[in-house]
């Protein structure tokens, strides 16, 4: 009985231990980013390479994603809208729930599987190959030279990709209306530009930029801090994701509570 | 010798091995491979998934099942995605009511079918889906990983060279336990999202708990657009993610390769998944 | 469970006729021809990448040549059945380059999966084979251990151990000794050589460590870049004119 106790407090206390090292390690390393830019110096290269390679690389599953985001929102309003008649209400219901809530819920977690993911892979791949040893032995700065380029296009890109991704889940959306519930595709245009105002798309994007910020700082604190080879990567990418998941949640909440 | 067509369809290297004459052949082409690759891509892993889920089911129906397996997957996929589902579908739960709430502040001004219009959506779209994000992202990432690292360290070849199919031994249990638990995690999910609603709704907007606990807007067809959802999501996870584990080649790199094409992978699917579910409901219900 | 020979009277126990596969466009074997007598160990060397690993992982039938033919036993593998291929491969040992132990199942488990897949085998009778080769390989007592607990040496020994258990006709080992110091190296080879010495074992054995080689080899074959460039006796290769395997026999680079 007491040897359970004992292993039951022993587990909770190793979890809750990897819990703060991660949460703690997350925020250091916001810390190393901020004091890395500052004075502004950036690798204009590697900063160009990473923009080009986070956007081209989510661009096809953000366009898709949404597509089918714009669809299904129509098609959940459209059970509504069935029901009461309320035609002209089609493109507010579908839009409205898009550009504020759905549609960067939908694209952060999209792109934190694609980029998050693959950049907490790649810098851990560099971890343990010892390849940011050998940065450092070169005394560069691997949080300069790897991290920096890296924030910056996953905050930018992200941003450019929900604006991308709400104009495609229209297009989804309107095309949805026309074949699946029937309501003209003018009607449904109508309908959105009359009642979704530009605060409801700028909010949209303002979470966009907080998921992004997240997105990047967790999956370089993952990526940097892999042990133990290949299994290791997989293990961070996992933790990676999970916590960029979390992230997008809890920021989610508190900016739409700021912003009603 | 390099004239000989491999088994691979794609391959650019004649393409690219062209004289650069005519410039408005070279683009044709470029634009031919640049949409035929992707297509000719889905189109194999898309085979591929259908083969594995094939294979699953008749490992299956053969009675080819290790439970001692099975019950370790579902503590794996199950239990340890407990909190982290609570966790996030508690925010979500807090982030919808929030929406709705003002919405309805502004235009009606009536909160009273709040609770109930929140609890069909919850189930017709919302719990399922996000659920099964969550799942994508935290177990079809540790099951690649996992299946994975077993290709690379040739622990699967192993397996094929002593007559223990990997589909068998591999996927059978993933798909098992991940169907199940699925259904068991949306229904904590449902329960606790409504709870953290409920909870925003009181403090956010005073709405009495009574009148926010409404089930007189939900259907049966609600709870069976939830439940084939769920069933759906349920299976297609451990398949997607159980063949980007076994498409792994390549070393350590391959490991982290297949673990991120498996969220790409898991997600994708599920949006699709839900897009013809959520169509199909639609066409029923409006019969 | 076990498929019946249908090898002809002085025919090749492995037979690899014109094998050719692509990856991605790029051809990584070309052409390969190989003859394994029965009863014969042939020891195949190359550079890193000349695609012997593949070669073997094709002649065990995981993977597919593009073309070309492979025969095991008499039996074209790529014509078999499922079911017939799972039936030969029990007749195949194999050692894997990266150990390929489970990491889901202890030591003896490990070494008893080919058993209980074949089946047949009475549960004491299983434990006892684990145990009795645990002992041969000199590692008593590690049967409850799990293979991340292990050293690389002695993860080849376990993996050793899985792949003889069966006492199959065929073995093939996949560089037994990589990675591993020279007196671990020389305690695998003992036990190569105890397999050699049973009798009746065709083998094919793919090493960088020549010397150990010589000892339990009777043929010889050398790949570089997908191509066969050498195949043949022990007295051929000591007599052999080209550079790449004269090097590799003699251990020395000319520069």
């Amino acid at each position: 009985m007491i040897k359970a106790v004992n292993r039951g407090l022993e587990l909770f206390g190793a979890w809750f231990m990897s819990m703060a090292f991660d949460v703690g390690g997350i925020f250091v390393m916001f810390a190393r980013i901020v004091r890395a830019m500052l004075p502004p110096k950036l690798d204009g290269p590697e900063t160009w390479t990473n923009l080009y390679r986070v956007g081209v690389k989510s661009f096809p599953i953000v366009v898709v994603t949404a597509m089918f985001t714009g669809a299904i929102m129509v098609i959940q309003a459209g059970l509504y809208i069935e029901q009461y008649g309320a035609y002209g209400l089609l493109g507010w219901g579908a839009g409205f729930s898009v550009f504020r809530e759905v549609g960067p819920i939908m694209i952060g977690l999209m792109f934190s599987g694609r980029v998050g993911a693959n950049n907490t892979a790649e810098l851990g791949t560099m971890m343990v190959t010892e390849q940011i040893d050998a940065l450092r032995a070169l005394a560069i700065n691997p949080v300069n030279y790897l991290v920096v380029p890296r924030f910056i296009a996953m905050i930018l890109m992200l941003f450019l990709l929900v604006i991308i991704g709400d104009l495609t889940a229209v297009i989804g959306g309107a095309i949805t209306s026309q074949y699946l519930l029937g309501v003209d595709m003018e009607l449904f245009y109508w309908s959105l530009v009359t009642y979704v105002t530009l605060v409801d798309f700028s909010s949209g994007l303002i979470k966009a930029l907080a998921f992004g910020f997240a997105i990047a700082v967790i999956s370089c604190h993952f990526g940097m801090t892999v042990r133990g080879g290949a299994v290791g990567v997989g293990r961070a990418v996992n933790n990676s994701v999970v916590a960029s998941a979390i992230a997008i949640f809890v920021l989610d909440y508190f900016l739409t509570y700021l912003m009603k | 010798m390099s004239a000989v067509a491999s088994s691979e369809p794609t391959t650019p290297t004649d393409a690219d091995e062209e004289p650069s004459t005519g410039g408005a052949r070279a683009l044709v082409e470029g634009l031919l491979f640049g949409v035929g690759d992707p297509i000719v891509y889905i189109g194999q892993t898309l085979r591929g998934f259908a083969d594995v889920f094939r294979r699953t089911l008749i490992f299956i129906l053969q009675g080819k099942i290790r439970w001692g397996e099975v019950v370790q997957q579902c503590h794996e996929i199950g239990n340890r995605s407990v909190i982290f589902i609570m966790f996030t579908l508690g925010f979500l739960g807090m982030i919808l009511v929030f929406q709705a709430g003002f919405q309805a502040q502004r235009i009606t001004g009536d909160l009273r079918p709040l609770g109930g219009l929140f609890l069909q959506v919850l189930l017709r779209e919302f719990a399922p889906t996000i659920t099964a994000l969550m799942i994508a992202t935290r177990v079809g990432t540790g099951i690649a990983a996992e299946i994975g690292s077993m290709v690379v360290t040739e622990q699967v070849d192993a397996m094929r060279m002593n007559a223990a199919p990997p589909v068998q031994y591999l996927i059978v249990p993933r798909f098992i336990a991940g169907t199940a638990m699925m259904i068991a995690l949306v229904a904590i999910a449902i329960v606790v999202c409504f709870i953290a609603g409920m909870f925003t709704a009181l403090y956010g907007f005073n709405v009495n708990p009574r009148t926010f606990v409404n089930f007189s807007f939900v259907t049966y067809a609600d709870l069976m657009i939830c439940m084939s959802k769920a069933l759906a999501y349920g299976m297609a996870i451990p398949i997607v993610a159980g063949h980007t584990g076994l498409a792994t080649h390549g070393g350590s790199a391959g490991v982290g390769w297949a673990t991120t094409q498996s969220v790409v992978n898991c997600s994708l699917t599920v949006v699709v998944l839900d897009f013809l579910l959520s169509g199909l409901s639609y066409v029923f219900l409006s019969m | 469970m076990v498929l019946e020979s249908k090898l002809r009277p002085g025919e090749a126990m492995i037979r690899v006729e014109g094998v050719t596969k692509f990856y991605f466009g790029e051809p990584v074997l070309r052409d390969i021809n190989l003859e394994v007598p029965a009863g014969s160990n042939l020891g195949l060397i190359g550079p890193g990448g000349s695609g012997k690993s593949l070669l073997l992982k094709i002649v065990a039938g995981l993977v597919e040549p593009d073309r070309g033919r492979v025969f095991v036993d008499g039996h074209d593998i790529q014509a078999l059945s499922i079911t017939d291929l799972a039936a030969l491969r029990f007749k195949i040992g194999m050692l894997f380059q990266n150990y390929a132990l489970f990491d889901f199942m202890n030591v003896s488990e490990n070494i008893a999966f080919p058993l209980r897949q074949a089946g047949g085998f009475e549960e004491d009778a299983i434990q006892k084979r684990v145990k009795e080769q645990l002992e041969l390989v000199g590692l008593p007592g590690i049967g409850h251990q799990y293979a991340n607990e292990l050293s690389g040496g002695m993860k080849k020994r376990v993996s050793f151990c899985r792949a003889v258990i069966t006492e199959p006709p065929i073995l093939f080992y996949d560089d037994p000794t990589a990675g591993l110091d020279p007196v671990t190296s020389s305690k695998i080879f003992i036990h190569l050589r105890r397999m050699q010495q049973r009798g009746g074992t065709t083998a094919i054995t793919i090493t960088h460590d020549i010397e150990g080689l010589k000892d339990i080899c009777d043929a010889f074959a050398m790949m570089e870049r997908g191509r066969l460039i050498f195949h043949g006796s022990r007295d051929a290769i000591e007599d052999c004119e080209i550079k790449l395997v004269r090097q590799f026999w003699e251990g020395v680079s000319d520069d």
